[in-house]
């Protein structure tokens, strides 16, 4: 995976891009640079997301019998 | 000599008969085991299956010799309810004590005693004693602020370390730990068995305090289940109200039943009104700890990460939706420029194409006027030297030059003989 930073700094990232299409500053030299560079960014998010959802699933039964215990 | 008598001479009576007629006399004078009601202070109390207890005068000196002192006695079979009901509510006889009994004269002859047979006890004048000492107590421990000086020991936030002044066994102790050990919480007690009744209980008592106020407990709880005034007695004692004020751990009462308020309840940090509302409190203590900081908190956790993950989620499933929309976008605005300049570049072609056209007819028109053909026509000649480069002027050729002159129809070769300027 490439280096993406963290979280924020991804977003920041692809919201830049985003934001670069929505004003119209990207050139056609530059679309395929920068689609190929966000689909990188938000599959790694998507990716860590995953990952976190994985390990908050795995932990979530064992904070329930916290909030269940009587 | 003997001395005569006028009158018939007493009989000479036996022990036996003297006693009979002691106690005929006597039961004459105050009836037949006839009930009176005598007051006094008490000066000696005995107890042996019967009770023998010594009234003087209230107020008089025990160094004074001569003070009148009443033998009473209670026989065991009499002694024992009016004991109990004694013990009921918080009672002892002791000496220096105020009483009234109820009885009658009698004679011993075995023991050459005139005494004094208890039927009753006045327990209302003895309560009313009692009370207005506990009172007197209170106000005493009040006037000190030794009612008030657990109450502000400050109390852990999780007391688990329980500190329990008990019997083992009885019904409070078992109320009481069967309340925390039914809970969920692991709490570590740390039991001083004491007598919780009676007269060495108070102290053990106060010494079960005082060790476990050393030991190092998050509270000390003085548990007792119900029993008559007199059971209790002991959580009334001075020296109970004071370890539970010196002591640095608070203190906590489970004692007795509903309606039981003793002077260690006054002194006592927290108040249980039984054993297991006690239990019921610490418990309680701990569970609104744990659902303070633990259960809320979890939960909390338990939502904001749901919500981060949903939130996080979305943002993906729409920077991913957004992107695919801007390229999409990006590319059909590249489209339409394409197209749009492909056709605004065939109008300008056009344009410029008949423009460059237009320009070139002119020009060709304007070219025409200045044909040298029309000019031959018109009667002007070109004439060229022999390089064909036109001559303008006599200093472009010179005497005996070959040169061409074009006329509207043909040339004339010629030589140059003479020149002459203008003028």
């Amino acid at each position: 995976m490439s280096n993406i930073g963290d979280w924020k700094q991804a977003a920041d990232e692809l919201d830049a891009i985003v934001a670069s299409f929505d004003e119209g500053e990207v050139s056609v030299d530059d679309l395929f640079a920068k689609l190929e560079r966000a689909t990188e960014i938000i599959e790694t998010l998507e990716s860590r997301l995953d990952a976190t959802r994985a390990k908050v699933e795995e932990l979530t039964p064992r904070l329930t019998r916290v909030i269940d215990s009587e | 000599m003997e001395l005569e008598s006028t009158s018939e001479p007493e009989p000479v009576l036996e022990v036996g008969e003297f006693y009979q007629l002691m106690t005929a006399q006597l039961e004459a004078a105050f009836g037949r085991r006839h009930p009176h009601w005598v007051r006094g202070e008490i000066a000696k109390v005995y107890e042996k299956g019967h009770v023998y207890i010594d009234l003087v005068d209230a107020g008089s000196a025990s160094s004074d010799t001569k003070r009148p002192v009443l033998n009473t006695h209670c026989w065991a079979t009499q002694w024992a309810p009016i004991k109990r009901k004694l013990g009921e509510d918080a009672v002892a006889l002791k000496p220096g004590m105020i009483v009234s009994f109820l009885g009658y004269v009698d004679v011993y002859a075995p023991q050459g005693k005139i005494g004094f047979t208890i039927t009753q006890v006045d327990v209302q004048s003895l309560l009313g004693d009692v009370a207005r000492r506990r009172q007197e107590l209170i106000a005493r421990l009040r006037g000190e602020g030794l009612l008030e000086t657990n109450k502000r020991v400050e109390l852990a936030a999780v007391p688990l370390r329980v500190g329990l002044v008990a019997s083992p066994g009885t019904e409070g102790y078992n109320d009481f730990t069967g309340q925390l050990l039914n809970s969920r919480f692991g709490f570590e007690v740390t039991l001083v068995k004491t007598a919780v009744q009676g007269d060495t209980a108070p102290a053990q008592i106060v010494s079960a305090i005082e060790a476990l106020d050393a030991h190092g407990v998050d509270i000390i709880c003085l548990v007792r289940g119900g029993g008559s005034k007199g059971d209790l007695a002991c959580f009334d004692d001075e020296r109970v109200a004071r370890a539970i004020a010196r002591a640095q751990t608070p203190v906590f009462t489970g004692i007795g039943h509903t309606g039981d308020e003793s002077i260690a309840d006054l002194a006592a940090h927290t108040v249980a009104i039984t054993p297991t509302k006690l239990g019921e409190e610490v418990v309680a203590l701990v569970d609104n700890w744990y659902e303070r900081r633990i259960r809320v908190p979890t939960q909390r956790i338990l939502d904001a990460t749901a919500e981060i993950l949903e939130e996080a989620t979305e943002y993906a499933a729409e920077r991913r939706r957004t992107m695919i929309f801007a390229v999409r976008d990006r590319l059909r605005a590249e489209q339409r420029h394409l197209t749009t300049t492909r056709a605004n570049l065939l109008t300008h072609s056009r344009h410029v194409l008949a423009s460059a056209e237009q320009l070139l007819a002119s020009k060709k028109q304007l070219l025409g006027a200045y044909d040298p053909k029309r000019r031959l026509a018109q009667g002007w000649s070109i004439v060229t030297d022999e390089g064909g480069r036109v001559v303008r002027r006599l200093s472009d050729v010179h005497v005996g030059a070959q040169v061409s002159v074009a006329l509207s129809d043909g040339r004339i070769d010629a030589t140059v003989t003479q020149m002459n300027g203008a003028g």
